[in-house]
């Protein structure tokens, strides 16, 4: 094993080196409620992850399992990352795909509102990333609307909004509703 | 399953129509004269036997993916779907241009175009995977390389076959085939040199730093490739056929895509060379001092980084590819192509600017403010307007930075100017301005701008000869303010004077400023450290104001002195 990742680290290229640094310091140090790594040790550039629901939130309570799909070039361009179960938010599309501007590389503006400010760079990592997602949990966007109908029921109807959440809460637990 | 279904079902009909003339006629070969003879067993047949060939088209397609790509990975799956889709659109749309033309034949070649053409994005899905995958096998390289090949000899043949049709029967739906096969073949050529590409860095033990240099160029000349091929093709469609809308949107893409290659070759040429010129190394107490690891690759920098005007260090390498994707700096945003192309852009624009009255003195404070550096612009209006707007001896200045005219303005010389008419109105001092700026040509400006010790040197000398104007100002005042005070004259004429004195002197001083920070940015140095410097006041007396200014002045030339050192 010890010689296979050698192995890889020499013939790997910066993405691979990059992503294994990234790997070791979130096993190292993990950031409260988020677990992160590749699905398989093959390929780094899938990643698995489980967010907890922030507290104090209509999320809170919930893991939220995702994956993360990373481009070649990583850093230079950024992840994808895609809830695998069903969400109910105004940033993340019905299919699971978040939408927030720390995924979006300069130049492309899907929403049409970032500022480039807060777009990706490489000095952006996973953590961030995911930290990111955790707050966008806690404080959805209404303004991107990846979920029209998410967004406007946010905007709306507060208790219905929660209560659907809460209902996705439960399921990502498999607790009965 | 399904697929398994449908060929089961069909191969049982067929069966059972062979079966049946079989049976009716006992012989082979009365059966197959049979077949061939019926009417209703034939229409039965025919359709029949389409069915199982597309089914053995699948197949064969099936069995070839198996051989050339084995198992195919789920997003390899999603783009075949995604671009299939939109294959079969495209293409019954261009079936609309030639409807007369429809045929079992056409349904033929159009599928196999279609095969041939999935084979293409997965052989490219395959080879940008290369990148990724850690480990790359010998079954690999085999795979692709027999598979390259084969595509391009699919490819040729086809080509030929459009050509060889269209000479001889005309204009017809080959001239769509034709001109496919001719994109597919600019695709291969494509997938080929990235294979190589990726083959010669995986065989290589340290990164291949040239490498996206060179996917970057082969992206714009098979682009342009593309345009060219496109553009051609709907010339032609448009003077034989129709305009061929099918053609439209991959025309769009190319075009998109090309523009975008050339976009980003110029500036990521201009940011490399920005970089490789303007930016120091990074020294190892640089290293030191920060906290060494190229927040790029997360790795130690031991070598070969470089330090932009944020003061941000980075691998060089990382920089550089970086740079072929945006010209900014990772950590705080800072474009780091503003700084040089405004300043051969900005100086003819600046030049109106120029021959505007001296700007105000609370205005020169104000442009402190911007931060962040690169002031060029204004500083250089700032400094040029004085000398363009009230001095005519400014032509005698040499162009030359390096050779000022400042014989007249040693202490000595500047007597001479002094009490030509002393009971006149007091006009302002006049001295000699620096060199002219406007008639420096391009390089000696941008020598002015760079990091390197020449360009360092020839700024303090720049600054030197504005102290040694300022110099030159008080002696003249002095000169005044004894003449004045030998010819009598009353008190409130000689006030102007002293307040435009002191106005004059305040205008070069927020110039200083204004330069040193420039310099102080460009050299890497933090420009806060030059916001919190005492202004100086108006209302006190003027020796005392004239000897602050003094103390303040020198205090700043020494600073920049010894950044310029340090340099």
């Amino acid at each position: 094993m010890i010689t296979d990742n050698l192995y890889v680290n020499i013939m790997a290229g910066s993405a691979l080196r990059r992503l294994m640094a990234e790997y070791k310091q979130l096993t190292l140090n993990p950031p409260e409620g988020i677990i992160a790594g590749p699905i398989n040790e093959e390929n780094f550039f899938e990643w698995e992850a489980l967010i907890t629901g922030p507290e104090g939130t209509c999320f809170e309570g919930g893991v939220f399992p995702a994956k993360l799909i990373f481009p070649p070039d990583y850093p230079l361009s950024p992840p994808k990352m895609q809830f695998t179960c069903e969400m109910f938010h105004p940033n993340i599309y019905a299919d699971g795909r978040v939408c927030i501007s720390i995924l979006h590389a300069p130049g492309d503006d899907p929403m049409g509102y970032e500022s480039s400010a807060e777009r990706w760079s490489p000095v952006q990592s996973v953590e961030k990333i995911l930290l990111s997602v955790v707050s966008m949990l806690a404080e959805p966007n209404d303004e991107s609307g990846a979920n029209v109908d998410a967004a406007k029921m946010w905007r709306e109807d507060r208790p219905e909004f929660e209560r659907i959440a809460q209902k996705l809460v439960r399921k990502t637990l498999g607790i009965p509703c | 399953m399904r697929a398994a279904g449908i060929t089961l079902i069909s191969i049982a009909l067929t069966c059972a129509v062979i079966g049946n003339a079989y049976y009716q006629k006992k012989q082979f070969y009365p059966s197959v004269v049979y077949i061939t003879k019926s009417n209703p067993s034939m229409a039965f047949f025919f359709q029949v036997i389409y069915i199982q060939g597309l089914i053995l088209v699948f197949m064969i397609n099936t069995f070839l993916r198996k051989i050339f790509f084995g198992n195919l990975r789920a997003a390899e799956l999603e783009h075949l779907v995604e671009k299939a889709w939109y294959a079969v659109t495209e293409t019954c749309l261009a079936f609309t241009v030639f409807r007369d033309d429809f045929s079992p034949k056409f349904i033929a070649l159009f599928t196999l175009l279609l095969f041939l053409k999935s084979f293409h994005w997965l052989a490219e899905d395959r080879v940008d995977y290369m990148e990724r995958s850690p480990v790359i096998t010998w079954l690999f390289h085999l795979r692709v390389g027999s598979l390259l090949s084969l595509l391009f000899g699919a490819n040729l043949t086809m080509i030929q076959y459009a050509y060889d049709s269209t000479l001889a029967k005309g204009a017809s739906v080959q001239l769509v085939f034709g001109f496919e096969y001719a994109i597919l073949l600019t695709v291969v050529l494509n997938i080929t040199i990235k294979y190589v590409l990726h083959t010669i860095d995986l065989q290589s033990e340290n990164p291949w730093d040239n490498k996206p240099v060179f996917l970057l160029y082969t992206e714009l000349i098979i682009g342009l490739l593309k345009v060219i091929l496109y553009v051609t093709f709907v010339m032609i469609m448009v003077r034989i056929y129709t305009l061929p809308l099918f053609a439209f949107r991959p025309m769009y893409y190319t075009m998109r895509n090309f523009k975008k290659a050339f976009h980003d070759i110029v500036m990521s040429r201009r940011a490399i060379r920005n970089m490789n010129t303007l930016y120091p190394d990074a020294t190892p107490e640089e290293l030191a001092a920060a906290d060494n690891v190229c927040i790029i690759c997360r790795e130690e920098m031991v070598s070969a980084s470089k330090k932009l005007p944020c003061n941000h260090i980075f691998h060089t390498a990382c920089l550089r590819s970086w740079f072929q994707r945006q010209q900014t700096c990772p950590t705080c945003r800072l474009n780091i192509l503003r700084p040089t192309t405004n300043t051969p852009g900005t100086r003819p624009q600046n030049q109106p600017e120029a021959g505007q009255p001296a700007p105000q003195p609370a205005q020169a404070p104000g442009a402190n403010q911007h931060g962040q550096g690169f002031q060029i612009p204004s500083f250089w209006a700032n400094w040029q307007a004085p000398g363009a707007a009230q001095q005519p001896q400014g032509q005698n200045n040499a162009p030359n930075v390096p050779l000022p005219p400042f014989q007249p303005l040693t202490p000595g010389g500047v007597p001479l100017f002094a009490p030509p008419f002393p009971p006149m109105v007091p006009l302002p001092p006049v001295p000699t301005p620096p060199p002219n700026l406007t008639t420096l040509s391009e390089e000696e400006l941008r020598a002015m701008e760079g990091n390197m010790r020449q360009a360092v040197e020839a700024r303090i000398e720049t600054l030197q000869r504005v102290q040694l104007l300022l110099d030159a100002a008080n002696a003249m005042m002095n000169q005044y303010q004894t003449a004045a005070a030998t010819a009598n004259i009353p008190v409130p004429t000689s006030i102007p004077t002293t307040t435009s004195t002191a106005e004059t002197s305040q205008t070069k001083v927020p110039d200083l400023s204004v330069i040193k920070e420039t310099a102080s940015t460009s050299a890497g140095e933090s420009p806060a450290s030059s916001s919190n410097e005492p202004t100086p006041s108006t209302s006190r007396a003027d020796n005392e104001t004239r000897d602050e200014q003094e103390m303040l002045r020198r205090r700043r030339l020494q600073k920049f002195s010894s950044q310029g050192t340090a340099e």
